[in-house]
């Protein structure tokens, strides 16, 4: 290791340390702001690289982005208003929680399980870069296909109460997703000429629509009751929950680390595999979506799972996952840098003096997030008669910077009134995101796999990826009917001496 | 929506589910013989009848279709679970629901009119009033949120919001 | 806080004064007495996005004035395009970003509500990006007359980022050209784009240089030639397309432009103002460096030239698209 020496002296400076340091901080605090990302974050930061180090301006970018992955679950536990798509996943069990009191261990829990899963997804991303790079690559369209495929059966896992709702709620997602230019022939679908809509519905506006706007319209709709004044902020995480949670985290943190590596997948796809398998697993499945730690580390070791895993095909094959690293990698370009294969060669110092600070970005990130929790937990103590009114401000403005449009605004609440819909009917909003997500990526890997193989169905089933993800999603899709038949007996057995007792 | 009577005896066992999957039927029937076959273009020529851009609509409408049908079978059959008990919510007073009403019109009508600032102030406001808020001072933050709020988007961030128009 | 003080004196001076005074003092003033604003048709994080804020950053050096950066993406740049051309309030401190997008979209999306040339005024093509043609490293051709004489026998696939993308679109003008058999695939950018074509599903693709540059050089993939009207300084071995002399390919010459425009009432004082400042930006070493980055020519054209350009390429997309079937 003769460039050791050298390594140190770029990673050594104040420069990179003050730049992880106020990046996490900015991605904590912007991600936790409903209505702006960690995207935004990054890509308002880019141009106060230009005049850094480049060491130092990239780990500013990864601060920013791995304080934004986790500032996303705050908002999401607090006030029901997921910060970015992947932290969707984790109001499922975090607001519950919150609602409960629990706020702080909703907090704790994730945060906790945010580092575990980015340390182990730094590990994956140092170690075995390269070998999960040739993953990357042998993953074509159909290979894609299937995998979503695997991911859509977790709907029925998710469709909590009555399947028929779930998959109806999955059905009108996908159904919306579809919305905007066709991809491959341009033609317009479902946009009755609204220039608004020929680029798809956008996503910000929807989440906060559908999770945080129903809870205020049911709160406005409901009779005033007096805040119970308690101390609702609650005690910490115990470490024996920490410990129970432990191989759900481990889990997650391995599907980010796979999810992550192909490009293009995203993290809201790993947060939802990876809180559906916990929720299988789990002995109590029933606390699922009520209030459950387990769901919220599961949900947040999949999504953090995937930040440090997205660096490995753009530091490998210099290809983007996700908007977030498609802008690192301007910044990158910015400085000279082109990631790929030959930066292995010509700037290994460089690497692994940023792989240093992605390690301690993780560092930084416990500590910024214990600090955070400290203050944000408060926000669980504020009367909801004052809260909802300012988060449903945030909520708007937040909606209208996406794309500084006011149709957007609207859309947001339209979603909000369809999520009101849907409480009252009981059809749960998660397999509506799903479906919202994966539709347009299976409709997209389906028409190019058609494309690619010369409309011949046997490119479907082309190498052993195919096949591993078949055998997982008919596997997936028989556990839910035999557990789906065995809970129905179990139910008319159990229904039937309840109508005995009143 | 909560209209179903515990005491009313009828064969209908879920209204609410019978209601949804009668709204939804129609809806599926609407989007597969009128809004598909007119709002998306097919190109001339296909290859494939999967590559068109009708078909996973298509499919999507048709499952919903089904879906529908079930649900309203699931609404007429099966007893509601205890899931019904969520459902249920003591309503409050029409005046409150009525004022946050008019503080989400407010957000979509004047937004890009009278800017985020007077828009974030006057819909803050009502939502107080709509509770009510009997704290004076949390009157004052309906001020303060708004603009300071609205300052650091538009100078600190560099994301725009909308002005008001004297606001130059 | 400057621009707040000088906008609170101005609102008492004008109160009292009526609006004529204020009117007349700002056509006194040296254009710009406010705030420029640069709006970026894409959302953040891409090369427009990108360089639109390099560029703001050197030209608020310049011009001595703030000069914010406002991301109004959607449909293809055709969105924030058509808003800035209905014109507003501040239309004489408001540039644009315009890239390939603005004449493609011009030709794919029905009734755009707005005329691409016409409507607007054309200071300055800051840069342009040449798209390569590039194929997998263990693809059978080694040149372009051999992947269009096999093009001729079989059905080849070329990846692209997105209908209506000038990756998208070259291919397709390949297609018409050479009159062989070629399929789209698309993808949901660039990024996507790539691992298809390393991996070789996909048998060629017309990517932008700054998105395959790195690959070329380690060997992944094959350059067969650069669609810019000369060799590019950064692959000096490889020929343009319009080299070949076949096949009709001389007409071959597209690169994926970058400039700035502005719309039509852009007062003409603001124009040479604007002009002058962009000049020195283009010679400003940070902006040379950084279009070395992206593998990119600074631009030629500006003014009248511009605006010829523009128009001819809205023509020639035109024709592409109804050939290519995607003109809607």
């Amino acid at each position: 290791m003769e460039n050791f020496s050298e390594v140190i002296e770029i990673f050594f400076s104040l420069d990179n340390f003050l730049a992880i340091a106020i990046g996490v901080v900015i991605g904590v605090v912007i991600g936790s702001i409903p209505g702006l990302t960690a995207t935004m974050a990054v890509a308002l930061a880019l141009p106060f690289t230009f005049s850094m180090q480049p060491v130092a301006a990239i780990l500013l970018l990864v601060g920013i982005y791995k304080g934004g992955m986790y500032g996303g679950s705050i908002t999401a536990i607090l006030i029901r208003t997921p910060g970015s798509p992947a932290s969707a996943c984790t109001l499922l069990d975090g607001y519950p929680m919150a609602q409960q009191g629990h706020a702080k261990k909703a907090l704790k829990t994730a945060l906790y399980s945010s580092v575990i899963a980015d340390f182990i997804s730094n590990i994956a991303l140092i170690f075995f870069a390269a070998y999960l790079a040739k993953i990357a690559l042998n993953f074509g369209a159909p290979e894609f296909f299937w995998l979503i495929c695997f991911s859509l059966t977790i709907i029925i896992s998710l469709a909590s109460g009555s399947m028929i709702k779930g998959l109806m709620a999955a059905l009108l997602g996908i159904l919306l997703s579809m919305v905007g230019l066709d991809d491959v022939f341009g033609s317009q679908r479902l946009t009755f000429g609204s220039y608004n809509l020929m680029d798809s519905i956008s996503f910000i506006p929807l989440l906060i629509g559908l999770f945080a706007i129903p809870e205020i319209i049911e709160f406005y709709r409901k009779k005033a009751i007096p805040h119970i004044k308690a101390k609702a902020s609650g005690a910490g995480l115990a470490f024996s929950e920490l410990k129970r949670c432990m191989k759900s985290i481990v889990r997650g943190s391995l599907i980010g680390v796979i999810i992550g590596a192909i490009p293009g997948t995203g993290a809201t796809a790993a947060a939802f595999i990876s809180y559906s398998d916990a929720r299988r697993r789990s002995p109590n499945k029933a606390n699922f979506g009520k209030g459950e730690v387990e769901g919220v580390a599961a949900a947040e070791a999949g999504n953090n799972g995937v930040a440090g895993a997205t660096m490995i095909p753009l530091l490998s094959l210099g290809i983007p996952g996700d908007v977030i690293t498609a802008i690192i990698l301007g910044a990158f370009m910015i400085h000279g840098l082109t990631p790929g294969p030959l930066m292995f060669q010509e700037n290994l110092s460089l690497i692994y003096a940023l792989f240093m600070g992605i390690m301690f970005s993780s560092v930084v990130l416990l500590v910024v997030g214990n600090v955070a929790i400290k203050y944000f937990s408060l926000i669980a103590d504020i009367p909801k008669s004052i809260l909802f009114p300012i988060v449903l401000m945030f909520c708007v403005y937040g909606a209208y910077a996406v794309n500084n449009d006011t149709f957007d605004v609207g859309l947001m609440l339209a979603f909000g009134v369809l999520g009101y819909v849907f409480n009252r009917a009981a059809i749960p909003a998660a397999p509506f995101l799903i479906g919202f997500i994966l539709g347009p990526m299976f409709e997209d890997n389906l028409r190019r796999s058609l494309l690619i193989g010369s409309n011949d169905l046997s490119i479907f089933v082309r190498g052993p990826i195919t096949w591993f993800f078949i055998v997982l999603t008919v596997g997936s899709i028989l556990l839910a009917i035999y557990r789906y038949l065995s809970t129905r007996r179990e139910l008319r057995a159990g229904t039937g001496t309840g109508d005995e007792a009143p | 929506m909560t209209t179903s009577e515990p005491k009313r005896r009828v064969k209908v066992k879920d209204a609410s589910d019978v209601i949804a999957g009668v709204v939804l039927f129609g809806f599926s029937v609407v989007l597969i013989f009128y809004l598909v076959p007119n709002y998306i273009n097919e190109p001339p020529i296909l290859q494939s009848p999967m590559m068109s851009p009708q078909w996973l609509p298509r499919i999507v409408g048709w499952l919903i279709l089904v879906f529908s049908i079930l649900l309203i079978l699931q609404g007429l059959l099966v007893e509601g679970s205890n899931e019904e008990d969520e459902r249920t919510i003591e309503k409050g007073s029409p005046r409150r629901f009525g004022l946050m009403v008019v503080a989400l019109a407010i957000y979509v009508t004047l937004f890009e009119v009278m800017g985020a600032v007077f828009c974030g102030i006057l819909a803050t406001l009502i939502l107080f009033v709509a509770h009510p808020v009997r704290t004076w001072w949390v009157y004052s933050l309906a001020f303060v949120f708004p603009i300071v709020v609205t300052f650091l988007f538009v100078e600190v961030m560099n994301v725009p919001l909308p002005m008001m128009p004297f606001w130059f | 806080m400057n621009k707040i003080i000088n906008a609170a004196f101005s609102a008492v001076c004008g109160g009292v004064l009526a609006l004529t005074v204020s009117v007349s003092s700002a056509v006194a003033q040296e254009w710009p007495t406010d705030d420029i604003r640069l709006v970026v048709p894409y959302a953040p994080g891409g090369t427009t996005d990108v360089l639109s804020r390099r560029v703001a950053d050197l030209l608020q050096q310049e011009l001595d004035a703030n000069v914010v950066v406002e991301n109004r993406p959607g449909a293809g740049s055709t969105v924030g395009t058509g808003r800035l051309a209905r014109g507003g309030r501040d239309v004489d401190h408001t540039i644009l970003m315009a890239s390939p997008g603005h004449t493609i979209g011009a030709a794919i999306y029905p009734d755009l509500g707005y005329d691409p040339v016409e409507d607007f005024v054309f200071l300055q093509n800051m840069i342009d990006i040449p798209n390569v043609m590039v194929v997998p490293a263990d693809s059978p051709y080694e040149s372009v007359i051999e992947f269009v004489e096999a093009a001729k026998e079989e059905n080849m696939t070329f990846s692209h980022s997105g209908v209506g993308s000038s990756i998208h679109m070259s291919g397709e003008l390949f297609k018409t050209l050479t009159d062989t058999n070629m399929t789209a695939v698309p993808f949901a950018g660039s990024g996507a784009a790539l691992p298809a074509l390393l991996g070789g599903d996909v048998d060629v693709s017309f990517e932008n240089m700054p998105t395959v540059l790195s690959h070329i050089r380690s060997g992944d993939l094959r350059a067969l030639a650069v669609t810019s009207a000369e060799r590019s300084e950064y692959l000096p071995d490889v020929p343009t397309l319009s080299e070949i002399g076949e096949y009709n390919l001389d007409q071959f010459v597209t690169t994926a432009w970058f400039g700035l425009v502005a719309h039509k009432s852009f007062p003409e004082e603001a124009q040479s103002v604007m002009q002058d400042a962009l000049a020195r930006v283009m010679e400003r070493e940070e902006f040379l460096d950084f279009a070395e980055q992206l593998g990119a020519e600074p631009g030629q054209v500006s003014g009248e030239e511009f605006k010829q350009f523009i128009a001819d390429e809205v023509e020639r997309w035109e024709d592409v698209a109804q050939q290519a079937g995607i003109s809607q």
